[in-house]
Protein backbone atom coordinates (compact mmCIF):
# COMPACT_ATOMS: atom_id res chain seq x y z
CA UNK A 1 0.00 0.00 0.00
CA UNK A 2 2.60 2.13 0.83
CA UNK A 3 5.05 1.06 -1.35
CA UNK A 4 2.33 2.16 -4.28
CA UNK A 5 1.24 5.45 -2.74
CA UNK A 6 5.09 6.29 -3.11
CA UNK A 7 5.82 5.28 -6.71
CA UNK A 8 3.01 7.14 -7.61
CA UNK A 9 4.19 9.97 -6.11
CA UNK A 10 7.52 9.41 -7.46
CA UNK A 11 5.41 9.15 -11.04
CA UNK A 12 3.79 12.34 -10.96
CA UNK A 13 6.62 13.91 -9.65
CA UNK A 14 8.40 13.16 -12.77
CA UNK A 15 6.03 13.76 -15.51
CA UNK A 16 5.24 17.27 -13.77
CA UNK A 17 9.30 17.54 -14.43
CA UNK A 18 9.50 15.99 -17.57
CA UNK A 19 5.67 18.30 -18.74
CA UNK A 20 7.27 21.58 -17.31
CA UNK A 21 10.57 20.80 -18.48
CA UNK A 22 10.99 24.19 -16.60
CA UNK A 23 13.64 26.76 -17.26
CA UNK A 24 14.80 29.52 -14.34
CA UNK A 25 14.16 33.07 -16.00
CA UNK A 26 17.09 34.34 -17.19
CA UNK A 27 17.30 38.22 -15.48
CA UNK A 28 16.91 41.09 -18.15
CA UNK A 29 20.23 42.99 -19.08
CA UNK A 30 19.14 46.25 -17.19
CA UNK A 31 20.11 44.24 -14.07
CA UNK A 32 23.62 43.19 -14.51
CA UNK A 33 24.16 42.18 -10.95
CA UNK A 34 21.07 39.58 -10.73
CA UNK A 35 22.20 38.76 -14.58
CA UNK A 36 25.57 38.07 -13.21
CA UNK A 37 24.72 35.53 -10.47
CA UNK A 38 22.57 33.75 -12.81
CA UNK A 39 25.51 33.02 -14.96
CA UNK A 40 27.90 32.30 -12.15
CA UNK A 41 24.94 29.70 -10.29
CA UNK A 42 24.82 27.95 -14.02
CA UNK A 43 21.70 26.47 -13.50
CA UNK A 44 19.43 27.45 -16.09
CA UNK A 45 17.61 23.82 -15.26
CA UNK A 46 16.60 25.23 -11.47
CA UNK A 47 13.26 23.85 -11.32
CA UNK A 48 13.84 21.15 -12.71
CA UNK A 49 16.74 19.92 -10.89
CA UNK A 50 14.81 21.11 -7.59
CA UNK A 51 12.36 18.54 -8.24
CA UNK A 52 14.51 16.16 -8.29
CA UNK A 53 16.46 16.93 -5.03
CA UNK A 54 13.08 16.69 -3.32
CA UNK A 55 12.70 13.33 -4.86
CA UNK A 56 16.26 12.35 -4.15
CA UNK A 57 15.70 13.93 -0.83
CA UNK A 58 13.10 11.87 0.07
CA UNK A 59 14.54 8.32 -1.08
CA UNK A 60 17.69 9.64 1.05
CA UNK A 61 15.71 10.34 4.05
CA UNK A 62 13.29 6.64 3.79
CA UNK A 63 15.75 4.42 2.27
CA UNK A 64 19.90 5.35 2.20
CA UNK A 65 20.50 7.39 5.31
CA UNK A 66 18.99 4.98 7.64
CA UNK A 67 20.78 2.30 5.88
CA UNK A 68 24.01 4.64 6.38
CA UNK A 69 23.25 5.07 10.23
CA UNK A 70 22.21 1.35 10.52
CA UNK A 71 25.60 0.14 8.91
CA UNK A 72 27.46 3.09 11.08
CA UNK A 73 25.67 1.54 14.75
CA UNK A 74 26.00 -2.23 13.31
CA UNK A 75 30.13 -2.53 11.93
CA UNK A 76 32.29 -1.34 13.38
CA UNK A 77 34.89 1.34 11.93
CA UNK A 78 38.32 -0.84 11.48
CA UNK A 79 35.30 -3.10 9.43
CA UNK A 80 34.28 -0.17 7.58
CA UNK A 81 37.05 0.94 6.65
CA UNK A 82 38.75 -2.56 5.08
CA UNK A 83 35.05 -2.28 3.32
CA UNK A 84 36.01 0.88 2.23
CA UNK A 85 39.66 0.11 0.91
CA UNK A 86 37.77 -3.25 -0.54
CA UNK A 87 35.93 -1.15 -2.70
CA UNK A 88 38.52 1.39 -3.49
CA UNK A 89 40.60 -1.88 -4.93
CA UNK A 90 37.65 -3.64 -7.17
CA UNK A 91 37.79 0.62 -8.63
CA UNK A 92 41.37 0.02 -9.92
CA UNK A 93 40.63 -0.74 -13.68
CA UNK A 94 38.27 2.44 -13.83
CA UNK A 95 41.06 4.55 -12.26
CA UNK A 96 44.14 3.17 -13.92
CA UNK A 97 41.91 3.83 -17.44
CA UNK A 98 41.78 7.22 -16.16
CA UNK A 99 44.71 7.94 -15.35
CA UNK A 100 46.10 6.82 -18.51
CA UNK A 101 43.90 8.87 -20.88
CA UNK A 102 44.76 11.58 -18.89
CA UNK A 103 48.79 11.07 -19.64
CA UNK A 104 49.59 11.18 -16.12
CA UNK A 105 52.50 8.66 -15.69
CA UNK A 106 53.04 9.07 -12.21
CA UNK A 107 49.04 8.82 -11.27
CA UNK A 108 49.02 5.81 -13.46
CA UNK A 109 52.47 4.42 -11.28
CA UNK A 110 50.65 5.27 -8.09
CA UNK A 111 47.29 3.01 -9.10
CA UNK A 112 49.32 0.11 -10.46
CA UNK A 113 51.65 0.03 -7.61
CA UNK A 114 48.76 0.12 -5.14
CA UNK A 115 46.55 -2.24 -6.69
CA UNK A 116 49.99 -4.64 -6.72
CA UNK A 117 50.90 -4.17 -2.88
CA UNK A 118 46.88 -4.25 -1.70
CA UNK A 119 46.03 -6.96 -3.56
CA UNK A 120 48.88 -9.21 -2.14
CA UNK A 121 50.33 -7.83 1.32
CA UNK A 122 46.90 -5.61 1.72
CA UNK A 123 44.66 -9.33 1.61
CA UNK A 124 42.59 -8.49 -1.71
CA UNK A 125 42.52 -4.68 -0.90
CA UNK A 126 41.18 -4.66 2.87
CA UNK A 127 44.23 -3.02 4.18
CA UNK A 128 46.05 -0.04 2.40
CA UNK A 129 49.56 -0.78 3.22
CA UNK A 130 50.18 1.07 0.08
CA UNK A 131 49.46 4.35 1.34
CA UNK A 132 52.09 4.07 3.87
CA UNK A 133 54.36 2.62 1.13
CA UNK A 134 54.53 6.53 -0.27
CA UNK A 135 51.57 5.45 -2.88
CA UNK A 136 49.12 7.63 -1.90
CA UNK A 137 45.74 7.18 -3.55
CA UNK A 138 43.68 9.43 -5.93
CA UNK A 139 40.37 9.66 -7.34
CA UNK A 140 39.66 9.85 -11.15
CA UNK A 141 36.84 9.45 -13.18
CA UNK A 142 35.99 9.88 -17.00
CA UNK A 143 34.32 13.57 -16.44
CA UNK A 144 37.68 14.52 -15.33
CA UNK A 145 39.24 12.92 -18.40
CA UNK A 146 36.69 15.35 -20.53
CA UNK A 147 37.46 18.29 -18.71
CA UNK A 148 41.48 17.80 -19.07
CA UNK A 149 40.74 16.55 -22.57
CA UNK A 150 39.00 20.96 -22.79
CA UNK A 151 35.61 19.36 -23.02
CA UNK A 152 33.21 21.96 -20.86
CA UNK A 153 31.19 20.92 -17.71
CA UNK A 154 27.77 22.62 -19.15
CA UNK A 155 24.27 23.36 -17.08
CA UNK A 156 24.08 22.10 -13.84
CA UNK A 157 21.98 18.95 -13.18
CA UNK A 158 20.13 17.75 -10.54
CA UNK A 159 20.21 14.01 -11.75
CA UNK A 160 17.51 11.30 -10.04
CA UNK A 161 19.54 8.44 -7.58
CA UNK A 162 22.89 10.17 -8.81
CA UNK A 163 22.36 13.28 -7.54
CA UNK A 164 24.59 16.57 -8.27
CA UNK A 165 26.19 16.17 -11.45
CA UNK A 166 26.47 18.07 -15.13
CA UNK A 167 26.20 16.78 -18.56
CA UNK A 168 30.16 15.91 -18.74
CA UNK A 169 29.78 14.26 -14.86
CA UNK A 170 26.80 12.45 -16.73
CA UNK A 171 29.07 10.98 -19.51
CA UNK A 172 31.74 10.42 -17.69
CA UNK A 173 29.70 8.15 -15.05
CA UNK A 174 28.21 6.01 -18.04
CA UNK A 175 31.63 6.13 -19.59
CA UNK A 176 33.15 4.76 -16.39
CA UNK A 177 30.64 2.48 -15.89
CA UNK A 178 31.21 0.79 -19.62
CA UNK A 179 35.13 1.04 -18.63
CA UNK A 180 34.74 -1.35 -15.45
CA UNK A 181 35.33 -4.73 -16.55
CA UNK A 182 32.84 -6.08 -13.79
CA UNK A 183 30.30 -4.49 -16.14
CA UNK A 184 31.28 -6.70 -18.38
CA UNK A 185 32.71 -10.01 -16.70
CA UNK A 186 30.95 -13.53 -15.70
CA UNK A 187 27.13 -14.51 -16.66
CA UNK A 188 24.17 -16.08 -14.62
CA UNK A 189 22.58 -14.96 -11.49
CA UNK A 190 25.94 -15.12 -9.05
CA UNK A 191 27.73 -12.40 -10.87
CA UNK A 192 24.77 -9.84 -11.17
CA UNK A 193 23.71 -10.15 -7.67
CA UNK A 194 27.43 -9.70 -6.87
CA UNK A 195 27.52 -7.03 -9.00
CA UNK A 196 24.45 -5.50 -7.25
CA UNK A 197 25.39 -5.87 -4.06
CA UNK A 198 28.48 -4.27 -4.55
CA UNK A 199 26.59 -1.13 -6.19
CA UNK A 200 24.57 -1.23 -2.79
CA UNK A 201 27.55 -1.32 -0.66
CA UNK A 202 29.30 1.71 -2.02
CA UNK A 203 26.50 3.44 -1.79
CA UNK A 204 25.83 2.77 1.75
CA UNK A 205 29.52 3.06 2.02
CA UNK A 206 29.62 6.47 0.55
CA UNK A 207 26.78 7.79 2.29
CA UNK A 208 27.68 6.50 5.76
CA UNK A 209 30.63 8.75 5.32
CA UNK A 210 29.47 11.68 4.56
CA UNK A 211 26.43 11.14 7.59
CA UNK A 212 27.15 14.24 9.73
CA UNK A 213 27.97 16.59 7.05
CA UNK A 214 25.01 16.23 5.04
CA UNK A 215 23.01 16.56 8.31
CA UNK A 216 25.41 19.50 9.14
CA UNK A 217 24.37 20.97 6.01
CA UNK A 218 20.75 20.71 6.37
CA UNK A 219 20.69 22.03 9.51
CA UNK A 220 22.20 25.19 8.92
CA UNK A 221 22.01 26.26 5.56
CA UNK A 222 18.93 28.23 4.48
CA UNK A 223 18.49 26.74 0.42
CA UNK A 224 20.24 23.50 0.93
CA UNK A 225 19.86 22.55 -2.60
CA UNK A 226 21.97 25.67 -3.54
CA UNK A 227 24.67 24.84 -0.60
CA UNK A 228 24.99 21.63 -2.27
CA UNK A 229 24.53 22.81 -5.94
CA UNK A 230 27.71 25.08 -4.88
CA UNK A 231 29.99 22.86 -2.75
CA UNK A 232 29.41 20.22 -5.85
CA UNK A 233 30.76 22.43 -8.68
CA UNK A 234 33.54 24.04 -6.36
CA UNK A 235 34.64 20.84 -5.14
CA UNK A 236 34.70 19.52 -8.99
CA UNK A 237 36.77 22.34 -10.39
CA UNK A 238 39.24 21.93 -7.54
CA UNK A 239 39.49 18.10 -7.95
CA UNK A 240 40.48 18.54 -12.05
CA UNK A 241 42.90 21.12 -11.50
CA UNK A 242 44.24 18.83 -8.51
CA UNK A 243 44.58 16.31 -11.47
CA UNK A 244 45.99 18.46 -13.85
CA UNK A 245 48.62 20.15 -12.30
CA UNK A 246 49.66 16.66 -10.80
CA UNK A 247 53.03 16.62 -12.90
CA UNK A 248 55.34 14.82 -10.74
CA UNK A 249 58.59 13.44 -12.53
CA UNK A 250 58.15 10.20 -13.59
CA UNK A 251 61.87 8.88 -12.79
CA UNK A 252 61.06 6.19 -10.24
CA UNK A 253 62.61 6.56 -6.43
CA UNK A 254 65.25 3.52 -6.91
CA UNK A 255 66.60 5.24 -10.06
CA UNK A 256 69.34 7.59 -9.44
CA UNK A 257 67.60 11.23 -9.84
CA UNK A 258 69.20 13.58 -11.88
CA UNK A 259 69.92 16.15 -9.32
CA UNK A 260 71.76 14.15 -6.85
CA UNK A 261 73.68 12.48 -9.73
CA UNK A 262 74.86 15.74 -10.95
CA UNK A 263 76.15 16.27 -7.13
CA UNK A 264 77.96 13.20 -7.03
CA UNK B 1 71.04 52.79 25.82
CA UNK B 2 70.82 54.72 22.99
CA UNK B 3 74.52 55.71 21.94
CA UNK B 4 75.55 58.05 19.47
CA UNK B 5 76.84 54.91 17.68
CA UNK B 6 74.24 52.79 17.15
CA UNK B 7 71.67 56.14 16.21
CA UNK B 8 74.13 56.65 13.47
CA UNK B 9 74.09 53.03 12.67
CA UNK B 10 70.22 52.96 12.59
CA UNK B 11 70.12 56.30 10.48
CA UNK B 12 72.27 54.29 8.21
CA UNK B 13 70.35 51.02 8.33
CA UNK B 14 67.38 53.17 7.40
CA UNK B 15 68.58 54.99 4.45
CA UNK B 16 70.42 51.81 3.28
CA UNK B 17 66.45 50.10 3.62
CA UNK B 18 65.23 53.19 1.59
CA UNK B 19 67.53 52.65 -1.39
CA UNK B 20 67.35 48.70 -1.35
CA UNK B 21 63.52 49.38 -0.83
CA UNK B 22 62.21 47.94 -4.23
CA UNK B 23 65.17 45.17 -4.28
CA UNK B 24 64.01 43.87 -1.07
CA UNK B 25 60.43 43.99 -2.06
CA UNK B 26 60.67 39.93 -3.18
CA UNK B 27 62.09 38.84 0.03
CA UNK B 28 59.13 40.93 2.00
CA UNK B 29 56.95 39.05 0.17
CA UNK B 30 58.00 36.07 1.31
CA UNK B 31 58.27 37.40 5.09
CA UNK B 32 54.91 38.29 4.66
CA UNK B 33 53.97 34.68 3.75
CA UNK B 34 55.64 33.21 6.86
CA UNK B 35 54.31 35.45 8.80
CA UNK B 36 50.22 34.69 7.81
CA UNK B 37 51.87 31.08 8.55
CA UNK B 38 53.01 32.21 11.98
CA UNK B 39 49.28 33.26 12.00
CA UNK B 40 47.78 30.26 11.27
CA UNK B 41 49.98 28.48 13.43
CA UNK B 42 49.08 29.86 16.81
CA UNK B 43 45.62 30.34 15.67
CA UNK B 44 45.53 26.42 14.72
CA UNK B 45 46.88 25.69 18.26
CA UNK B 46 44.52 28.02 19.73
CA UNK B 47 41.38 26.43 18.26
CA UNK B 48 42.68 22.76 19.06
CA UNK B 49 43.84 23.84 22.60
CA UNK B 50 39.86 24.77 22.48
CA UNK B 51 38.84 21.81 20.43
CA UNK B 52 40.38 19.15 23.09
CA UNK B 53 40.62 21.56 26.18
CA UNK B 54 38.31 20.49 29.01
CA UNK B 55 35.31 22.64 29.69
CA UNK B 56 31.68 22.51 29.50
CA UNK B 57 30.20 22.85 26.28
CA UNK B 58 29.62 26.73 26.83
CA UNK B 59 32.77 27.43 28.11
CA UNK B 60 34.06 25.91 24.57
CA UNK B 61 31.80 28.51 22.82
CA UNK B 62 32.77 31.37 24.86
CA UNK B 63 36.60 30.37 24.36
CA UNK B 64 36.10 29.74 20.58
CA UNK B 65 33.89 33.27 20.35
CA UNK B 66 37.38 35.10 21.87
CA UNK B 67 39.65 33.20 19.45
CA UNK B 68 37.12 34.03 16.83
CA UNK B 69 36.68 37.78 17.39
CA UNK B 70 40.69 38.01 17.46
CA UNK B 71 41.75 36.03 14.59
CA UNK B 72 38.74 36.17 12.30
CA UNK B 73 37.49 39.33 10.32
CA UNK B 74 33.80 38.30 10.68
CA UNK B 75 32.68 41.45 9.87
CA UNK B 76 34.48 41.51 5.98
CA UNK B 77 33.04 37.85 5.33
CA UNK B 78 29.49 38.90 6.53
CA UNK B 79 29.37 41.61 3.57
CA UNK B 80 31.21 39.42 1.12
CA UNK B 81 28.48 36.65 1.87
CA UNK B 82 25.69 39.50 1.82
CA UNK B 83 27.03 40.35 -1.89
CA UNK B 84 25.17 43.26 -3.73
CA UNK B 85 22.10 43.23 -1.34
CA UNK B 86 24.47 44.77 1.00
CA UNK B 87 24.40 47.78 -0.53
CA UNK B 88 21.05 47.38 -1.03
CA UNK B 89 20.33 46.77 2.85
CA UNK B 90 19.22 49.65 5.03
CA UNK B 91 21.85 50.65 7.82
CA UNK B 92 19.21 48.95 10.53
CA UNK B 93 19.44 46.13 7.95
CA UNK B 94 22.58 45.71 7.99
CA UNK B 95 23.21 45.91 11.75
CA UNK B 96 21.00 43.48 12.43
CA UNK B 97 22.32 41.14 9.86
CA UNK B 98 25.90 41.80 10.71
CA UNK B 99 24.76 40.94 14.66
CA UNK B 100 22.98 37.96 13.47
CA UNK B 101 25.95 36.61 11.19
CA UNK B 102 28.31 36.68 14.46
CA UNK B 103 26.07 34.58 16.53
CA UNK B 104 25.30 32.06 13.26
CA UNK B 105 28.86 31.57 12.55
CA UNK B 106 29.62 30.68 16.03
CA UNK B 107 26.41 28.74 16.59
CA UNK B 108 28.03 26.79 13.82
CA UNK B 109 31.87 26.26 14.64
CA UNK B 110 30.15 25.53 17.98
CA UNK B 111 27.83 22.93 17.16
CA UNK B 112 30.93 20.73 15.07
CA UNK B 113 33.13 21.27 17.95
CA UNK B 114 32.08 17.57 19.38
CA UNK B 115 33.13 16.00 15.82
CA UNK B 116 36.17 17.18 15.71
CA UNK B 117 37.95 15.61 19.33
CA UNK B 118 41.21 14.47 18.84
CA UNK B 119 41.84 17.18 15.80
CA UNK B 120 45.20 17.86 14.93
CA UNK B 121 47.04 19.82 12.02
CA UNK B 122 50.14 19.92 9.75
CA UNK B 123 51.66 22.88 8.21
CA UNK B 124 51.95 23.32 4.52
CA UNK B 125 53.19 25.74 2.45
CA UNK B 126 52.17 29.48 1.77
CA UNK B 127 51.86 31.62 -0.76
CA UNK B 128 50.85 34.63 -2.15
CA UNK B 129 47.71 35.38 -4.20
CA UNK B 130 46.51 38.74 -5.27
CA UNK B 131 47.02 40.45 -1.69
CA UNK B 132 46.19 37.64 0.33
CA UNK B 133 48.32 35.17 1.54
CA UNK B 134 46.91 31.66 1.31
CA UNK B 135 48.43 29.37 4.20
CA UNK B 136 47.86 25.13 3.49
CA UNK B 137 47.21 22.88 6.25
CA UNK B 138 46.13 19.37 6.40
CA UNK B 139 43.63 18.75 8.86
CA UNK B 140 43.45 15.32 10.77
CA UNK B 141 40.50 13.92 13.00
CA UNK B 142 40.75 10.36 14.43
CA UNK B 143 39.06 7.87 11.75
CA UNK B 144 38.55 10.20 9.47
CA UNK B 145 40.59 10.51 6.08
CA UNK B 146 42.57 13.71 6.29
CA UNK B 147 41.45 16.81 5.27
CA UNK B 148 43.55 19.91 2.78
CA UNK B 149 42.53 23.10 4.43
CA UNK B 150 43.59 25.81 3.33
CA UNK B 151 43.29 29.79 5.28
CA UNK B 152 43.30 32.97 3.56
CA UNK B 153 44.82 35.70 5.32
CA UNK B 154 44.57 39.32 5.04
CA UNK B 155 46.31 42.40 6.25
CA UNK B 156 43.65 44.50 4.74
CA UNK B 157 42.72 46.05 8.29
CA UNK B 158 46.49 45.93 9.41
CA UNK B 159 46.77 42.46 11.15
CA UNK B 160 47.12 39.50 9.98
CA UNK B 161 42.63 38.15 10.02
CA UNK B 162 41.29 35.16 8.09
CA UNK B 163 39.20 35.77 5.87
CA UNK B 164 38.13 32.52 4.51
CA UNK B 165 38.85 28.74 4.92
CA UNK B 166 39.03 26.49 1.69
CA UNK B 167 38.17 22.81 2.78
CA UNK B 168 38.84 20.26 -0.15
CA UNK B 169 38.61 23.01 -2.70
CA UNK B 170 35.44 24.29 -1.09
CA UNK B 171 35.19 28.34 -0.06
CA UNK B 172 33.50 28.36 3.36
CA UNK B 173 32.21 31.79 2.30
CA UNK B 174 31.51 31.02 -1.22
CA UNK B 175 29.42 28.84 -0.10
CA UNK B 176 27.76 30.77 2.15
CA UNK B 177 27.13 33.53 0.02
CA UNK B 178 25.56 31.32 -2.81
CA UNK B 179 23.01 30.06 0.35
CA UNK B 180 21.96 33.31 1.19
CA UNK B 181 21.48 34.75 -2.52
CA UNK B 182 19.53 31.95 -3.72
CA UNK B 183 17.50 32.03 -0.32
CA UNK B 184 17.17 35.65 -1.27
CA UNK B 185 16.29 35.07 -4.69
CA UNK B 186 13.58 32.67 -3.88
CA UNK B 187 11.84 35.46 -1.44
CA UNK B 188 11.75 38.20 -3.68
CA UNK B 189 15.11 39.61 -2.46
CA UNK B 190 13.72 41.28 0.20
CA UNK B 191 16.73 40.96 2.82
CA UNK B 192 14.14 41.28 5.55
CA UNK B 193 13.06 37.26 4.83
CA UNK B 194 17.08 36.98 5.16
CA UNK B 195 17.35 38.46 8.88
CA UNK B 196 13.99 36.69 9.69
CA UNK B 197 14.91 33.18 8.53
CA UNK B 198 18.45 34.21 10.41
CA UNK B 199 16.72 35.28 12.92
CA UNK B 200 14.97 31.72 13.50
CA UNK B 201 18.24 29.64 13.09
CA UNK B 202 20.20 31.64 15.77
CA UNK B 203 17.02 31.16 18.35
CA UNK B 204 16.73 27.69 17.38
CA UNK B 205 20.85 26.80 18.32
CA UNK B 206 20.70 29.20 21.26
Amino acid sequence: MRAVTLSKLLLSACLIASSLAACAARPPASDPDALAEYEETNDPLEPTNRVFYVINNGIDTVLLRPAAQAYRFVVPQPVRNGVHNLLANLGTPVLLGNDILEAKPRRAGDTTMRFLINTTVGVVGVFDVAKDWGYPSHDNSFGTTLALWGVPEGPFLFLPVLGPSNPRDAVGFGVDTAMDPFTWVGQGAAVVALNWSRYAVSAVDQRERVLDAVDQIKKTALDPYATFRSLYRQHRASEIEQTRNDNRATIPVWFPQPAKAAAR
Amino acid sequence: MLTRRTLLQLTGAASMLALLGPALAAPALAQSAQQATAFVKSTGDALVAVVNGPGSPSDKRHQLQQVIDSTVDVDEIARFCLGRFWRQATPDQQRQYMALFHEVLLNNIAAKLGEYQGVRFVMGRAQEREDTDVVNTTVERPNNPPTQVDWIVSTATGQPKIIDVVAEGTSLRLTQRSDYASYLSRNGNNVKALIDAMQKQAAQSG
